[in-house]
């Protein structure tokens, strides 16, 4: 080959390995960003006056005098806003029958949308769900349901070949010519003092449990469940795992059976872990019992048979790493294999196995699948340690699924499900950045 | 010596009575949110019972209480005969209790201009003998049909009543809850599905059927037509005054029926 084809060559392939990492870095900030950016909105955000009740009246969270300050201020607002509703209440009752049919409708709409957006009226009952006791609690919200209330939706119909068009009418329209004629100027104008909105920093999100399943409040029980499950699968995978990388490296002879085990390790490593949550329902929860119910140590158990692979080979790759002379003078000084092993094998292959470890942990807390049916729940209360035994947990990857698939709202509470995933996110990354620091710090070590 | 033993007894005393206090629901999507409401409602009352909610299907709440591994199965359709029979097989006595009604309102995308079908129409849109809105008096688009997977109870209350046995088309697109009904709808303007009344909100259109739209007045007086109670089966009736028999007698208070109401579905009671 002449010497410019090979330069060519050479160029080109250098080319191609920049092109496919600026393709991989670009991928990455385009997944990253999102989920950054969106799940940050469920810590910093502009709150309400109806987020600090929640914190006050749900949490006891925020000074009790302050807070009443200001709601005076804001009941100062709202105040026209009822007196125009119930104005007009009492002008519709005197209308002709006929005309009072024609507003019945729309302000009954209307009445909802701003019952939506600052919650019951005062003098009102306490609703029993939580969920309608309180208005819009985030600034974003409340612009959508503000302008709800300013304008009604209608589809016009009328081409009979296509689909409808969405035409939004200002309710103004409607009530042209009564004493609520007023009423949208002043909403609009006053929305400030009406839900004075500031920016709060929700860090309790982490922390807080959920209220009324998940409008309102944090995701500890999602978190706490997550931690549990994680912890459960390692304190299963690591001895076993470890002892059968000791096993296979260091006592078993070469030969048929141990590489044939060596296939089975990898093939288990590949199986799908909804096969392995299947496995963990038929075989922990339906033959064996060790709950009467899903819970976090069935859970845990399934997970940690799909990690049991990666630590296994992880561990194993870091003992045949140590090197022979160790080993050879340990012997050579009169230890037995066991010594030998247990004082200088492991020590010496540790960080290997440790940084396996910390990367597996970082899958058991992301899988999804095995929990589904060992482990995860939609809704539940954090858990105490002994109470992991017999009890299913909600858990971060299970309810972010659960959130954006089956819940009732989801639609309005897009935030928490984006906050679980930055939670989640964080939580293997942190992982993961640990395992590369831990390797870093071994490997100088072991340079000396 | 003694003392060890007895502190072990106590803990283990102590630990049963704290194992009686956890309640497991497992079903219906559709029950879902009504079982959610209770169980926070519970809690606030009662910190010490731990209830847990998963939304896994009605089929597959039968199975969990069959297995034992739920106290409550939400369900959707009432237990089928195979089910009762499993269950009497292993000494399991599934006791029902309606919760609430639901109509099952057939959804559109707003934008279509439909407004009303019968049940006969809907049954033909999924047999796959009407496949274009133009022939329901809609505009010339193809119809995208979504149903609930087969081990839903809302799947099957809607063969039993609209089916009428007949096989849905083939490439019906199935999808495993009633909020991903709701999306699918809510993003597909050909679209048509069904869902729980509790489902609906201001981004989907639920039509009119046999021209009566679906609201508690319809669903009580049997006039809609797709229509059905909505259950919770505990094993056998649940002792009196325990936490159990308190969540399955939710319903039958006032509070219940609020909760029920402001969620969306029908309650079984007139306060």
């Amino acid at each position: 080959m002449r010497l410019e084809t090979r330069k060519l060559l050479d160029k080109a392939f250098s080319g191609l390995g920049l092109i496919a990492i600026a393709v991989m870095a670009t991928a990455l900030v385009l997944i990253l960003s999102p989920i950054i950016w969106r799940g940050s909105k469920a810590f910093v955000f502009k709150g309400t006056i109806e987020h600090r009740r929640v914190m006050l009246e749900q949490f006891n969270r925020g000074n009790p005098d302050r807070f009443n300050q200001e709601w005076v201020q804001v009941a100062k607002a709202r105040e026209p806003v009822y007196r125009m509703l119930a104005d007009f209440e009492a002008e519709m009752r005197e209308m002709p029958s006929s005309e009072r049919r024609e507003y019945r409708s729309a302000f009954k709409e209307l009445q909802e949308a701003v019952e939506i957006l600052l919650g019951p009226a005062p003098g009102e009952d306490i609703p029993v769900l939580i969920r309608k006791r309180y208005g819009q609690t985030r600034w974003d919200r409340t612009q959508i349901k503000l302008h709800e209330v300013l304008y009604s939706e209608e589809w016009d119909y009328s081409n009979p070949d296509a689909m409808g068009i969405l035409v939004e009418k200002p309710r103004l329209e409607q009530f042209m010519g009564t004493k609520l004629e007023p009423f949208f100027a002043y909403v609009e104008e006053h929305i400030d003092e009406i839900m004075r909105p500031k920016t709060t920093f929700y860090w309790q999100f982490i922390t807080d449990t959920s209220k009324d399943s998940h409008i309102f409040g944090g995701i500890w029980p999602e978190v706490l469940g997550t931690i549990y499950l994680t912890l459960g699968a390692m304190i299963f995978a690591i001895p076993m795992g470890v002892i059968a990388a000791i096993y296979l490296c260091e006592y078993a002879k070469e030969g048929r059976i141990v590489s044939f085990l060596r296939i089975c390790i990898s093939t288990l490593a590949g199986v799908p872990s909804i096969v392995f949550g299947l496995f963990g329902l038929a075989f922990f929860l339906n033959t064996m019992h060790v709950s009467d119910s899903r819970s976090v140590l069935a859970g845990s158990m399934t997970l940690s048979l799909l990690i049991l692979p990666t630590i296994i080979r992880s561990s194993e790759e870091a003992i045949l790493a140590v090197p022979r002379s160790y080993k050879e003078a340990a012997f050579g000084l009169g230890a037995g294999r066991w010594r030998t092993v247990l004082t200088v094998i492991l020590p010496a292959a540790l960080p290997g196995i440790l940084t396996g470890i910390v990367i597996s942990m970082g899958r058991a807390a992301g899988e999804t699948a095995p929990i589904i049916f060992t482990a995860a729940v939609s809704v539940g209360a954090p858990l105490k340690i002994w109470e992991t035994l017999n009890q299913p947990t909600p858990a971060l990857p299970w309810n972010i699924y659960n959130l954006c698939t089956e819940h009732e709202a989801v639609d309005e509470i897009r935030h928490v499900q984006y906050g679980m995933v930055l939670t989640l996110v964080a939580l293997v990354l942190l992982l993961n950045l640990f395992a590369i620091l831990m390797r870093a710090r071994i490997s100088k070590k072991l340079r000396g | 010596m003694k003392r060890i033993i007895a502190l072990v007894a106590t803990t283990a005393l102590v630990g049963v009575a704290s194992a009686q206090t956890k309640i497991v629901i497992d079903g219906s999507t559709t029950v879902g949110p009504i079982a959610k409401a209770f169980a926070e409602y519970t809690m606030a009352a009662h910190p010490e019972v731990n209830i847990s909610v998963s939304e896994s299907g009605s089929g597959n709440g039968a199975k969990g209480l069959l297995n034992g591994t739920c106290d409550i199965a939400d369900m959707s359709r009432s237990m089928k005969d195979t089910e009762f029979k499993a269950c009497a097989d292993k000494g399991i006595q599934p006791v029902a209790h309606v919760v609430a009604l639901d109509g099952l309102p057939i959804l559109v995308h707003p934008s279509n201009p439909v407004k009303d079908l019968t049940v006969e129409q809907v049954r033909k849109i999924y047999l796959g003998e009407i496949t274009n809105w133009k022939e329901v008096g809609g505009p010339d688009q193809k119809i995208v049909t979504i149903s609930r997977d087969t081990s839903s109870g809302t799947y099957e209350t809607f063969e039993e009543k609209v089916m009428e046995k007949g096989k849905i088309r083939e490439d019906c697109e199935y999808v495993g809850s009633n909020g991903a009904i709701r999306s699918r709808v809510q993003t597909t303007p050909a679209a048509i599905g069904y869902a729980g009344l509790g489902f609906v909100d201001k981004t989907v259109k639920a039509l009119k059927v046999n021209g009566i739209s679906p609201s508690a007045e319809t669903v009580q007086s049997g006039q809609y037509p797709i229509a059905r109670p909505l259950f919770m089966y505990t094993n056998g009736y649940p002792a009196l005054g325990s936490p159990l028999y308190q969540f399955v007698t939710i319903h039958l208070s006032e509070d219940g029926q609020e909760m029920v109401e402001d969620i969306g579905f029908v309650p079984v009671t007139a306060y």
